[in-house]
């Protein structure tokens, strides 16, 4: 009686994580199908390379090229922004800061980890673009370095996570050998850790890329939705921002409705291609 | 000489980065605090949104219920399914390879942005299952979009008990799942319970991932699982999108960032209970 209580305990179990695997595959395979209609009327290259978005036009005008563009430009402005930023506090998490302190700057991290895209939006829309407006007159303040600025606060703790982490266990191997040697500390910092923690840093880099590239409401909030080729100072679109915005007037079954959906699968491709590459890099940071 | 400039430079990077941090999060709270303060009182937490167009008078009530019941059932939802995986990968799965490929399964998850995600639910729940723009599909798409979280944490926390504790179980010949009930997630309950309300506090606050499946601009306090609500997050981007009245929205950002300080709090004391048992 026992036994079979503990044999069907482990099939479920198993089943359960056999769905939570196969939600992976659900989620592909049916936006893959809401796009291969779209797709059969404009092969996939045209989709990508074309540079007008026009839903109302013929199936020719839909295409994301300055789009795709938009989205990858965002988040590279956030990240440099970010990065100075976020290895700086790795840097002193692990390395000048103890316990209290230490604990009181992670802290910190974690709140604005915890702060919804929506009220970054929010603030991003009524003081990082007003201040470009009023500040600077621009005609309109939402613009890609509006939205890098406001990316860069978002990703910064993911930044910083995953730098401290390997900072951490680097310094915990040095520090005694070159506090012996009379080294000082900020020498060692510069000459040890920062290049030892090189790969830490890239994973940290791709990790904010991924993030800031499926970032919708933020964004979507501050860079004006313009589906036009991006400039630093002028507005842009990104495809989450587009598929949010537009998918509530696409009529279901349209071209425009399977358009965004095809959005949507390119989209998600570069995702999972760049979190196949953190998985790798993470992999090989264990050994 | 050039040592000592270097010495500096960098001294100064380290300064200047941590300061601007705390300044950043300062004024982050200080600037939703002080312009949200005037706008919350008992009405406008405990009534309806009113007026022409609506939101521009009364309150949020429906949206702070909306929001609460969608994490709620986000929560249940994921943890089921994460609990079950964190427990197969580590209990149960024998091989590495398994093991490596449901890794990099949950790593490719936690990278499908919530607006594709947002995508699917729209795609399969709101249209092919016809659930409509709902609670139950809202709160499922929510739940996918936590569900990484959950397992990689709860998984650690199963991995960082004591592994002489299980073998000795075992060695009494106590069983499997005997084990794992009485013995190993009493141990873990805290941390299990601190990762699903902290997942709790990300799905309450995302946006884009009902923006498709369940938010309206106004609705009633829901009455089933199949009825389209209000969330705060939603209502927010609402009302300053729209530019509706930036004085409630300033009102909602501040009870939504309340909320989820609520739960973070939550959280963390459970995370001290734990340090303290142990």
């Amino acid at each position: 009686m026992l036994n079979i209580g503990e044999k069907l305990f482990k099939w479920i179990i198993k089943l359960l994580t056999f769905l939570s695997i196969l939600l992976l595959a659900f989620i592909v395979i049916f936006i893959f199908n809401e796009s291969f209609v779209f797709f059969k009327e404009v092969p996939i290259w045209k989709f990508i390379m074309g540079r007008s978005w026009n839903p109302l036009g013929p199936a020719e005008n839909l295409s994301i090229f300055p789009i795709i563009l938009g989205t990858i430009y965002v988040s590279i402005v956030g990240i440099c922004i970010s990065l100075p930023l976020g290895v700086g506090i790795a840097v002193i998490l692990s390395t000048y800061t103890k316990d209290r302190v230490k604990s009181f700057i992670r802290g910190i991290i974690d709140v604005l980890a915890g702060i919804p895209s929506v009220v970054y939006g929010f603030i991003g829309l009524l003081v990082v673009v007003k201040f470009f407006e009023v500040r600077f007159s621009f005609a309109a303040g939402e613009s890609v370095l509006a939205g890098g600025i406001v990316l860069s606060v978002m990703v910064l703790p993911f930044i910083v996570s995953t730098c401290a982490e390997s900072m951490d266990k680097i310094y915990e191997e040095y520090s005694q050998a070159s506090q012996a040697l009379g080294v000082s500390k900020s020498y060692m910092i510069r000459n040890i850790i920062l290049p030892a923690s090189k790969r830490s840093i890239i994973a940290s880099l791709v990790l904010a890329l991924g993030r800031g590239m499926g970032e919708t409401m933020a964004t979507m909030m501050v860079i004006g939705n313009a589906p036009i080729m991006p400039k630093l100072f002028g507005k842009t679109q990104t495809i989450p921002s587009l598929i949010a915005l537009e998918m509530g007037m696409a009529e279901v079954g349209s071209l425009h409705y399977h358009g965004l959906f095809a959005a949507g699968f390119v989209l998600m491709i570069m995702l999972l291609l760049v979190n196949v590459l953190i998985y790798f890099i993470k992999a090989k940071m264990d050994i | 000489m050039l040592e000592r400039i270097k010495d500096y430079l960098f001294k100064t990077w380290l300064i200047m980065s941590a300061l601007i941090v705390v300044l950043v999060v300062v004024f982050l709270f200080g600037y939703i605090f002080i312009n949200g303060i005037g706008s919350i009182d008992k009405e406008f937490l405990l009534s309806e949104p009113k007026g022409i167009p609506i939101g521009i008078e009364g309150g949020i009530f429906p949206a702070i219920i909306g929001s609460l019941l969608l994490m709620l059932i986000a929560c249940v939802f994921s943890s089921i399914l994460a609990i079950s995986t964190a427990i197969y990968v580590v209990f149960y799965c024998k091989s590495e390879r398994i093991k490596s490929f449901i890794h990099l399964i949950i790593q490719c998850m936690s990278g499908v942005p919530s607006i594709v995600l947002g995508l699917f639910g729209y795609a399969l729940l709101v249209l092919y299952l016809g659930f409509g723009r709902s609670l139950l599909s809202g709160g499922i798409t929510l739940g996918i979009f936590i569900f990484p979280f959950i397992q990689i944490r709860v998984e650690k926390t199963l991995k960082e008990v004591d592994k002489s504790i299980i073998t000795s179980s075992y060695a009494l010949g106590v069983s499997e799942v005997y084990t794992l009930f009485k013995i190993i997630l009493p141990i873990c309950r805290a941390d299990i319970i601190s990762a699903i309300t902290l997942a709790g506090g990300f799905a309450m606050g995302a946006a884009s991932p009902i923006i498709l499946t369940a938010a309206v601009m106004f609705a009633p306090v829901p009455e089933s699982l199949f009825s389209p609500v209000m969330a705060l997050p939603f209502h927010l981007y609402i009302l300053t999108g729209e530019g509706i009245s930036l004085e409630k929205a300033y009102g909602t950002a501040l009870v939504l960032m309340l909320l989820l300080l609520v739960i973070n709090i939550i959280s963390i004391i459970l995370n001290i209970k734990r340090k303290e048992s142990r």
